[in-house]
């Protein structure tokens, strides 16, 4: 386990955070955004299991794998609450193209 | 020993609840609230008042206080502390007094009767927590509490622009909290103290250093005095008044201004000496500016609920004035002088809601010569107003009294300005008397009715307490006197 | 009545002093250790009562003219409305009158004091539907709390010197009482602080002269006629004015008054005596005649008083409450019976109302000095008095010269008020023809004319004599008479009868003598009925001077403040208004905004903070 080190799996979660954002902030389509928060959301929860592994104290790393698992639940949770949303919105207007949901404009 | 303050504080918490719930009943339910709560509190001031007598048993400490452990930090011990001193039990006996007075004066209100009469105990509730919390949490908590009965008292029942009042008095007296919460916090957090029990807040804090203390107090007195209200941050307030309904305009002035008198004494003089020495040219330039602006202002006023708004910014100076020369008598004559002004405000607004609905109006030079026609409320006009001027014989005669020696012992001939603007004080309530009630009638129309007895029960009570206290303060002194505060034997 | 007689011949058969139980009004106990006050030893404010020589005078004062006036209210009254209110307020003058002379102590005077003033203001405006009553009333209010405001300040003066001061705890300690067992209470003590002192007598004579009318706070007193005559009749004799000559009295006898203070008392009484008699001249009003010549009598008193005769101008306030009450009820009787007060409408009224004409010359004789009358005993001892002092204070000459002038103004204008009203036809057939009073109004007129006669011979009882001797500054009792007294007296009498005959000379034919428009008389009629001005000065200064100010600061609290405020929530509104525009309801927009705030924070905690730290060393 120590072999590995952190600063690749830091890149490795920074990358995914990088590609899910770039996702938010370019992707119309509900659904595809929803895959990005995805991706973005797995960086941070890989970032909580590195940090546990590499606590100097081991019964506080247990803590970050803990907060990973419900992190997951979750993100299972948010993806169902997101696709009730792009159904509901699918409903209502036909699309699910998020560039046309612009209600909330002040 | 019975926790009497919890009890008192259950029982008027349990009134107002039930007023709330009450419908049609309300004012029946907030009348025996009302009732019990003076009962309860006529039964701890007599249990406290040695009068008469040079030596008056003094209570050593805070008398009445309990304490529970309500929230606790690896860091920080919050309780439920409350009790009673002095000062505070005469601002609880005000509340006690006006709460019953507002009741029975608005006994005919048609308008949601429950929500009303519910807002008026709720606002009591809030002003009595104020009065007696010991512990900054609990503090602010009620101190807030007042503030949202007090919006819906405002916004919801009288005047025109009633909800632009409401807004501003909301938004200037919460701007106020918030920066006065920032200054206990930091106060507390600065101290080190580990509890935000009062005892424990003002034994750490007067260890700060003098610059520390100079800022903290500015933010607490920023706080405080938007309250009271000083000038240049007054404006709120005769808008308040002139768009509330008579209840709200009653509990406004005779408690909600008390609140910044009490919570200076309390939380910020006490609290942070040194820090309050530095900053008295601040709280002297403050009084001062009040005093004169209040009542030159008031000489212009057509408005009478305005004009005695306006007189209520003098008064309060007084008060602001006696509280910064940092003396017994001056705190004495600082505590006197609420009271004094609560219970003769409270007349005057209750007069002035009776005068708007008997005549339609309240431009005093659109009325004239009323006193023929409605001798109670002329009667009343009066006795409000030679009250308000500091006459003998009732109550803001002591009160101002030892305001101005102190003010003279304390700062010279600098006694100079309050004490002329007590002419022009005279000469704003004088002419109005003549305006309004003496000359031939004008604008009185044919066939209207005295003052209804619901009215004149509740202003009649004010009267009474007035020249009760004018003519023997020294049940009120002697109790003050025995407070632990500095400069009082209490101590 | 019969308790202050009472009370006053038990003080004539035993002077001195008697105190009774006193209750303490509002204690301040002493403060702990380590927190020194401007009394370190607490303070004490009592309400007690104190029967002296100079209380008990002014005992017989209120409570004799106080029922006289009562007695004749009955019937000058009957018609009125809103007697239980004349009544009860009358009562409440008496008795706050009646406190204010039984006071133990300063606060406990002005306690009273603002009492004394509160009812003269509802008396002054019983008639308050009429605008000029109402007017009148306020007016006096407020000129006389300008005087209380002054008065205040003096009190204050006087705690402040004095408060440690005493024996035991000292003054303030023990309730600021006048006297204590039977010494004055501050007697033995070392005066203090000498500037202190001259100021706290200015304010003290500012009190008084704002009750007693002293020049320039003499403006209420003529206006206060709009009250009814019996009110006029009882300010002017026994109650309001007389308290500010009492003020005077009391504080010489206790607290006693500075060389400054004192030359001060004597130049406002002689400058008041004299200018109050020059306005009396012109006036055509019965009522503010009297009320002239009061203002000019209480000159007399005040000047009395500070050149150090006390109880002499005590007494010439006795003599004068009886001949001035006798005075105005005489006019009330008159104003009573043909329903006008304006002199130049009467005429005649001789040989109707004998009773009353025969009254008023009483009352007019003793007014101007004429022996055996009462006013001629006290004036004269007071002016002899005043006389003795010149030589060691040759500063009082001019105010006693202007004081001896007045003697022949007085005789002047009194009977020219006489003749106008009473001599001669009646010359406007429109009025009532007048006929006496019932018994209600006849009698006190009757005592009082009786009162008025004798009254300045009380001096020579043994009783009254002893009163007025056990009193403080009791130079000049019982008067003496040696060759200057007796030249100064005949030149008094000679000044006030040659006063009577020009009188007599311009009007006793009761006919108009027609002022010539152009001549120099005229203007000085104007600027006499004017007042000098000063009542235009003083309504300018109230109307448009203050007035002025107070609509300014409203503007300026309206429109500048308020306007500061509603400025602030513009500015917030614009502000708002422009970061609405940010939000456009589109998520990847608001993403962006997430990023680009992450970014910041990001910033922050790399770039920045470890630049500041490194700057200026962590913590």
């Amino acid at each position: 386990m120590t072999a590995l080190p952190l600063g690749g799996f830091l890149a490795l979660s920074s990358a995914l955070l990088g590609v899910g954002l770039f996702g938010i902030l370019t992707r119309r389509n509900f659904v595809l955004l929803l895959i990005a928060i995805e991706i973005a959301m797995n960086a941070a929860i890989l970032n909580f299991v590195y940090f546990a592994a590499f606590a100097p104290v081991p019964a506080l790393g247990l803590t970050g794998q803990e907060i990973a698992v419900v992190l997951i639940g979750f993100a299972a949770t948010e993806v169902a609450v997101g696709l009730a949303i792009v159904l509901a919105l699918h409903r209502l207007r036909g699309s699910i193209n998020v560039a046309q949901a612009t209600d909330l404009n002040g | 020993m019975l926790p009497l303050v919890p009890i008192v504080l259950a029982s008027l918490l349990a009134g107002t609840v039930a007023t709330f719930l009450a419908g049609r009943w309300a004012r029946w339910v907030a009348l025996a609230t009302s009732a019990v709560f003076l009962a309860e509190v006529g039964g701890m001031f007599l249990s406290y008042s040695g009068w008469p007598g040079y030596n008056a048993q003094s209570v050593p400490g805070f008398a009445e206080s309990v304490s529970y452990p309500w929230i606790r930090l690896p860091w920080m011990q919050v309780n439920f502390t409350v009790g009673v001193d002095g000062i505070s039990l005469v601002l609880i006996l005000l509340t006690a007094i006006l709460q019953i007075a507002t009741v029975v004066y608005s006994w005919k209100e048609t308008k949601n009767p429950a929500a009303y009469f519910g807002l008026v105990s709720l606002t009591c509730l809030g002003s009595f927590g104020v009065f007696v919390a010991l512990d900054v949490l609990l503090f602010f908590l009620f101190w807030e509490a007042v503030l949202v009965p007090m919006f819906f008292l405002i916004g919801v029942w009288r005047g025109p622009r009633r909800r632009y009042a409401a807004l501003k008095f909301f938004v200037y007296t919460h701007v106020a909290s918030i920066v006065m919460l920032v200054g206990l916090l930091a106060t507390v957090f600065y101290s080190g103290a580990t509890s935000l029990d009062f005892s424990a807040v003002a034994a750490a804090a007067p260890g700060l250093s003098p610059v520390v203390q100079t800022f903290l107090f500015l933010a607490l007195f920023f706080g405080f005095a938007v309250k009271f209200p000083i000038v240049p941050f007054h404006t709120w307030l005769p808008d308040a008044h002139v768009e509330a309904p008579t209840g709200g305009s009653v509990l406004l002035a005779g408690l909600l201004l008390k609140l910044g008198g009490y919570g200076l004494i309390r939380w910020a003089v006490e609290v942070l000496p040194a820090g309050f020495l530095h900053d008295r040219p601040i709280v002297f330039a403050a009084a001062f500016v009040s005093i004169a602006w209040g009542s030159v202002v008031s000489l212009a006023q057509r408005d009478l609920k305005r004009m005695v708004a306006f007189s209520s910014i003098n008064h309060m100076g007084i008060v602001l004035l006696a509280i910064g020369l940092d003396s017994s008598l001056g705190l004495l004559a600082a505590v006197l002088l609420m009271f004094a002004h609560g219970i003769v405000s409270a007349l005057l607004f209750m007069s002035a809601g009776t005068v708007h609905h008997t005549f339609g109006t309240r431009d005093i030079p659109a009325i004239g010569g009323i006193t023929p026609a409605t001798p109670a409320l002329a009667t009343m006009i009066m006795a409000g107003a030679l009250a308000s001027l500091g006459l003998p014989a009732l109550i803001g005669f002591p009160a101002e009294f030892t305001a101005l020696l102190a003010t003279w012992n304390g700062l010279g001939y600098l006694v100079l300005l309050p004490l002329g603007i007590l002419v022009v004080t005279a000469a704003f309530y004088i002419w109005m008397m003549q305006r309004m009630l003496f000359g031939p009638p004008r604008g009185v129309p044919l066939g209207i009715h005295d003052v209804p007895w619901w009215e004149g029960v509740g202003m009649g009570l004010l009267v009474a307490v007035t020249v009760l206290f004018g003519i023997l303060p020294g049940l009120l002194v002697n109790v003050i006197t025995s407070s632990p505060v500095k400069g009082f034997p209490g101590t | 009545m019969a308790v202050g007689v009472l009370i006053a011949l038990g003080e004539s058969l035993s002077p001195g002093t008697y105190t009774d139980v006193r209750f303490t009004w509002l204690h301040l106990p002493a403060p702990p250790p380590g927190h020194p006050g401007a009394f370190p030893n607490g303070f004490s404010l009592v309400m007690g009562t104190l029967v002296d020589p100079l209380s008990a005078l002014m005992l017989v004062v209120v409570t004799v003219v106080g029922f006289l006036v009562m007695l004749y209210s009955i019937e000058y009254m009957r018609k009125e409305r809103g007697l239980p209110r004349y009544y009860a307020e009358l009562s409440l003058f008496l008795a706050a009158m009646n406190g204010l002379v039984l006071a133990d102590n300063l606060l406990e005077f002005f306690l009273f004091w603002e009492l004394v003033g509160l009812c003269s203001y509802f008396l002054i405006g019983f008639h308050y539907e009429r605008p000029a009553a109402a007017s009148a009333a306020k007016e006096a209010f407020l000129v006389t709390r300008v005087g209380d405001v002054m008065f205040l300040l003096g009190i204050f003066l006087y705690f402040a010197v004095y408060g440690a001061k005493g024996p035991g705890l000292g003054w303030a300690a023990s309730g600021f009482l006048f006297v204590q067992g039977n010494h004055a209470f501050l007697a033995g003590v070392p005066a203090g602080n000498p500037t202190l002192l001259t100021v706290a007598g200015i304010m003290i004579l500012g009190g008084a002269a704002g009750k007693s009318a002293q020049f320039p706070l003499d403006v209420w007193l003529p206006d206060a006629m709009e009250g009814p005559t019996t009110v006029s009749a009882l300010i002017h004799a026994a109650t309001m004015v007389a308290a500010g000559v009492y003020l005077l009295a009391v504080t010489s006898v206790f607290l006693g008054f500075t060389a400054f203070d004192s030359l001060l008392i004597v130049a406002l009484g002689g400058i008041t005596t004299f200018f109050a008699a020059t306005m009396a001249v012109v006036q055509p009003d019965i009522k503010r005649v009297i009320a002239y010549s009061t203002i000019s009598q209480l000159g007399y008193m005040v000047l009395a008083v500070g050149a150090g005769f006390t109880m002499v101008g005590l007494y010439h306030l006795f003599t004068h409450a009886f001949f001035k009450a006798l005075l105005f009820l005489a006019a009330g009787a008159v104003i009573h019976a043909v329903g006008t007060q304006d002199l130049f409408r009467m005429g005649g009224l001789r040989k109707r109302m004998p009773l009353t004409a025969a009254a008023f010359a009483i009352g007019g004789l003793a007014l101007a000095g004429i022996p055996p009358f009462a006013g001629f005993w006290s004036k004269d001892d007071l002016l002899a008095g005043v006389y003795s002092t010149l030589g060691s204070h040759p500063a009082y000459w001019p105010f006693f010269l202007l004081a001896f002038a007045t003697v022949f103004l007085t005789g002047y204008y009194i009977f020219r008020a006489w003749f106008l009203a009473f001599s001669g036809e009646p010359r406007d057939p429109s009025l009532h023809a007048g006929h006496e009073g019932p018994w209600e109004m006849t009698v006190p007129l009757v005592i009082l004319s009786a009162l008025a006669v004798v009254a300045g011979l009380f001096v020579y009882l043994p009783g009254f004599q002893a009163l007025l001797l056990h009193g403080g500054g009791v130079a000049g009792i019982p008067p003496v008479y040696g060759t200057t007294q007796l030249l100064l007296s005949a030149v008094g009498v000679s000044l006030a009868g040659g006063g009577i005959l020009v009188a007599w000379a311009l009007w006793g034919s009761g006919r108009i003598v027609p002022t010539p428009s152009a001549a120099p008389a005229a203007g000085m009629r104007r600027v006499l009925l004017a007042r000098y001005g000063i009542k235009s000065a003083y309504d300018w200064l109230g109307a448009t001077g203050v007035y002025t100010v107070a609509r300014a600061a409203d503007f300026f609290d309206r429109f500048v403040i308020d306007g500061a405020v509603h400025g602030f929530e513009r500015a917030f509104g614009d502000l708002s208004e422009r970061m609405r525009r940010i939000q456009t309801g589109l998520v990847s927009d608001y993403a962006s905004y997430v990023v680009g705030g992450l970014l910041v924070v990001a910033a922050l905690l790399l770039v920045v903070a470890p630049y500041l730290v490194g700057r200026f060393g962590g913590g």
